[in-house]
């Protein structure tokens, strides 16, 4: 019976939350921008074949401008780059979700110990983040790439160590404003272990900050990425990243500039359509804050 | 206060320990032999090793590093594998070039981004609110790489206005200071505004108001000082981003500075100077933020008390 | 300017809010005056438009969303919807003063108290210059019982009840003719309000200062207060002196009120709290607002609205069972 009732309480603060989402213009903005980014991804098959368009090189078909038949011209090595793009879509989504995954679940859990156990082991966990929280995360990034080499893997596995310490804050303040609240103290009388009471009582309910947090660092890690493959720390060529793309154009500023422009608006868009949806569901989940 | 400066400080050594213990320990998780990388490809065996015990790098990492520390406290950060020169001396001949990037880059944030962040807040929902926030948003999303390219195409390429690269003379600056100033600028004018929206309603701006003060002033003597708080924090942590925006900035630019030393270095395989540049980044960090924390306590008496 | 009668008077104001749920009724056509030193209760729950109708006399209902549809404020016979900003600005602090409810949140925590006193001064007394201002308000301060010396500390270094008495400084530095207090006990310790509510009385006296006392609590008025209005969804629906509303409770909301209070003699008594909740401001029930909770209601209340209805010369009441030929009856309940 209980539980029906918590089961209903959720789903009417989730359709509550998505009443007031859909209100706010810009963050429908974003998540339609998002949707159409995701179908891309998903479909980058269907749109452009990977082996035929994507890598093969192609040199009498060099630099030309945007047409019908090129949306946003060829590179330097005559590639489509609307079909580079496409697929970097599928690199950058990918880069997003995997090393935000990452950073959540480890600083989550570093986060959750620190702050329901309290005490030492809190205070071991949160200097060893002010530790990493010193080094600038893209620095850190780059050491990591520079140690472990530059493969797709190291680079997901360096972002998102670097976004350990942001979550493992946000959790960590989350579980000890919520662990004294009457619900969590009862379900531990009731004799529910202490990782049973983290994960099925505590969690649930510091998700709004970590919804927002994820969004927002969904795009900066898309950023990151994109600076590592710019400077060539990233995704490397041939295979298509909006940063290593960019990289590439570099050398044809003055004669071929599409070939750094679309990159570019691709990662403002996909950037701008994440902030936009972040700053939406930061005031859709806490209209306290919303002027 | 006085008392509180020191603490900071105090606590500013734990902080590069552990953040050199940190670097140091992931660029020893580097696959390849530095020996072999100095000595080439067809060196003899015998030498390699000769050259692997005379670096140390048969020692545990923690030898390694306690060695590190100890020669670091002398203001030594080893030998470049790829010059052979102390990299002490390549890092600190290419320091003043960043500095005097990163320093301009956020005089040029913070000027212009604390005075458009007040006036949205106070005209909130006006034509320049709108506005500034549309550009606050684009800023955000722009990667500074990016904007550098759009800048040379623009005013050096087409306008011929400023120099595309290099390091010579003020017109070198601009565009650079730009690239590298704008995604700080945005993100702070965003908070002033966010910080001052939400202090001008709070009970104390209503006191002010009932007490006859006018409108500027209870925006400039009574909001702002509160406002400046999480401003402050934003800012000091924008120097981290603008440290890594740097690097970036400077490969676009060719700026002769620690960043491209950096990604250079990090190319080569140079553990030593990678990890010189990336401690020497991180104390700016650490020092930019203990300046930050002080002027935090002498903004907001609430912090210093708890010193005294 | 002295021969006024009343320090303020307050006819017939409207204010609205306009949000995004829907147009607000906070004030509807609002009466009220206050004579030269006396005291007025302003009564009633949270959101019946006690804090908007006091508010108003300062013009510092925020706007947007806020807007004075109507009416007229006289202070000392002029009406401040005629004075510019500037010239409000030099009435704020100086001709009418304001002590909120919170005294945690209404001090700048980033200035000194003596500070936030001065300023008021020198605000008013231009020819002062700062050395003397800061003078006079550590002056203040020993007259609210803080020691002069403490003047240059922060608010947070301060407990609650100190913080009230620094903002009862701040409020009658200047002497005002009229002190707005908002519930200016609510958030202290009972045994601090007794001393907080002395405090205000006896500068009161002392300066001749008229005081709207804005409360929920009846204890309080009847320590205080001269006359009282009693306020229900941003009307007043009844009004005496201090005697006519205690000895002859005519409204049945007022009655209402009484009965929610604990009788320390009677303690055996139940208490009778008012059924259900203040209507929902966006869209207020026809006829008497107070209808869906009152235990008299007929089928008239539910349609007509009631207009004031004059008991005695101090008494007035807004029910239609003083109204003649309604036919509704309290039932011989209450008085008259």
């Amino acid at each position: 019976m209980a539980k029906t009732t918590t089961v209903q309480k959720k789903r009417s603060m989730a359709s509550e939350i998505w009443r007031r989402l859909r209100r706010d213009k810009l963050a429908m903005l974003g998540l339609a921008i998002l949707v159409i980014l995701a179908l891309m991804a998903i479909f980058a098959d269907v749109i452009a074949d990977y082996d035929t368009k994507v890598i093969t090189q192609n040199i009498s078909n060099r630099l030309q401008e945007p047409s019908l038949e090129h949306w946003c011209g060829t590179d330097e090595f005559g590639r489509d780059i609307f079909a580079r793009l496409v697929h970097g879509s599928r690199v950058s989504l990918v880069v997003g979700l995997v090393s935000v995954t990452i950073s959540l679940v480890l600083g989550g859990t570093l986060g959750s110990i620190a702050g329901y156990y309290g005490g030492k082991v809190d205070n071991v966990i949160m200097r060893i983040m002010d530790i990493f929280l010193a080094v600038p995360s893209i620095l850190l990034a780059m050491t990591i790439v520079a140690a472990l080499g530059t493969s797709l893997f190291n680079v997901m596995l360096a972002i998102g160590i670097s976004g350990i310490p942001g979550y493992a804050r946000i959790i960590r303040a989350s579980v000890m404003s919520i662990k004294d609240q009457e619900f969590v103290e009862a379900s531990r009388a009731i004799g529910a272990k202490s990782p049973t009471t983290i994960f099925r009582e505590i969690l649930p309910n510091c998700l709004a900050p970590i919804i927002v947090q994820a969004t927002l660092s969904v795009a900066s890690a898309i950023l990151s990425t994109a600076s590592l493959s710019f400077i060539g720390l990233g995704v490397q060529p041939p295979d298509p990243e909006w940063g290593a793309m960019l990289s590439g154009g570099r050398n044809y500023l003055r004669d071929a500039l599409h070939l750094t422009l679309f990159p570019g608006l691709a990662i403002v868009i996909t950037i701008l359509a994440l902030n936009l949806l972040g700053d939406g569901l930061r005031d859709a989940l806490d209209p306290r804050l919303k002027q | 206060m006085y008392k509180y400066v020191l603490k900071r400080l105090l606590m500013l050594i734990p902080v590069i320990l552990g953040v050199s213990f940190l670097v140091f320990f992931i660029m020893s998780l580097a696959p390849g032999d530095p020996a072999r990388t100095i000595l080439g490809e067809t060196a003899p065996i015998e030498s390699v090793m000769a050259l692997r015990e005379e670096l140390g790098l048969n020692d545990p990492v923690i030898v390694r590093y306690v060695n590190y520390m100890a020669d670091l406290l002398h203001g030594d950060l080893g030998e470049s594998y790829k010059t052979g020169q102390p990299v002490i001396s390549e890092i600190l001949s290419r320091f003043p070039a960043t500095l005097t990037l990163a320093f301009w880059g956020m005089l040029f944030a913070v000027v212009l981004s604390i005075p458009i962040g007040i006036i949205s807040a106070t005209k909130q929902y006006s034509i320049m609110d709108r506005v500034s926030m549309v550009f606050a948003l684009l800023g955000v999303a722009t990667p500074n790489f990016w904007l550098g390219l759009m800048l040379i195409i623009g005013f050096s390429l087409n306008l011929k206005w400023f120099p595309s690269g290099g390091n010579d003379g003020w017109s070198s600056l601009v565009l650079p200071v730009i690239t590298l100033g704008t995604g700080c600028m945005a993100s702070i004018t965003r908070i002033t505004r966010s910080s001052m929206l939400e202090v001008i309603r709070q009970d104390y701006i209503r006191t002010a108001k009932a007490k006859g003060v006018n409108k500027k002033a209870v925006i400039y003597k009574h909001a702002l000082k509160n406002a400046l708080i999480p401003v402050v924090t934003v800012v000091g942590l924008q120097f981290g981003s603008l440290l890594g925006g740097a690097v970036l900035t400077e490969s676009v630019f060719s700026w002769p500075g620690v960043g491209t030393f950096l990604v250079n270095s990090i190319k080569a395989q140079d553990t030593p100077a990678v990890l010189g540049c990336v401690i020497v980044f991180c104390i700016c960090f650490s020092i930019v933020n203990l300046v930050v924390d002080i002027l935090y306590a002498y903004i907001d008496p609430r912090i210093k008390s708890k010193y005294k | 300017m002295e021969d006024k009668k009343y320090t303020v008077d307050i006819k017939n104001l409207s204010v609205r809010y306009e949000t995004s749920d829907g147009i607000v009724e906070a004030v509807n056509g609002v009466d009220l005056k206050i004579e030269r030193g006396k005291t007025l209760g302003l009564v009633g729950e949270t959101g019946a438009g006690k804090t908007t109708t006091a508010l108003s006399i300062l013009r510092l209902i925020p706007n947007p969303p806020g807007k004075i549809t109507g009416g007229v404020i006289e202070l000392q016979g002029k009406n401040v919807f005629d004075y510019s900003e500037e010239e409000m600005e030099s009435i704020r602090g100086d001709q009418v003063s304001m002590i909120f409810q919170d005294p945690m949140t209404s001090l700048n925590p980033v200035m000194t108290v003596g500070d936030q006193i001065a300023e008021e001064i020198q605000l008013h007394n231009k020819k002062m210059d700062k050395k003397q201002a800061l003078e006079k308000a550590k002056e203040m301060l020993e007259m609210v019982g803080i020691p002069g010396n403490r003047a240059g500390e922060y608010p947070h270094q301060f407990s609650g009840g100190m913080k009230q008495r620094v903002v009862i400084a701040m409020a009658l530095v200047c002497n005002p003719d009229l002190l707005i207090a908002d519930e200016p006990t609510t958030a202290l310790d009972v045994t601090i309000q007794a001393q907080v509510l002395d405090l205000m009385q006896k500068l009161k006296e002392q300066y001749n200062t008229s005081m709207l006392m804005i409360t929920h609590d009846l204890g309080i008025v009847a320590e205080v207060c001269d006359e009282v209005s009693i306020m229900y969804a941003g009307r007043v629906v009844e009004h005496g002196t201090l005697e006519d509303i205690f000895e002859h409770t005519s409204h049945p909301y007022t009655e209402g009120l009484f009965n929610s209070l604990p009788d320390i003699e009677h303690r055996e008594e139940e208490l009778k709290p008012i059924p259900g909740l203040m209507p929902d401001p966006t869209n207020l029930p026809e006829g008497c607002p107070f209808h869906p909770r009152c235990s008299y209601c007929t089928e008239l209340c539910k349609t007509r609205r009631p207009v004031e209805t004059r008991l005695s010369d101090t008494h007035t009441v807004a029910c239609l069972a003083y109204e003649e030929g309604t036919g509704v009856s309290l039932g011989g309940k209450l008085h008259e």
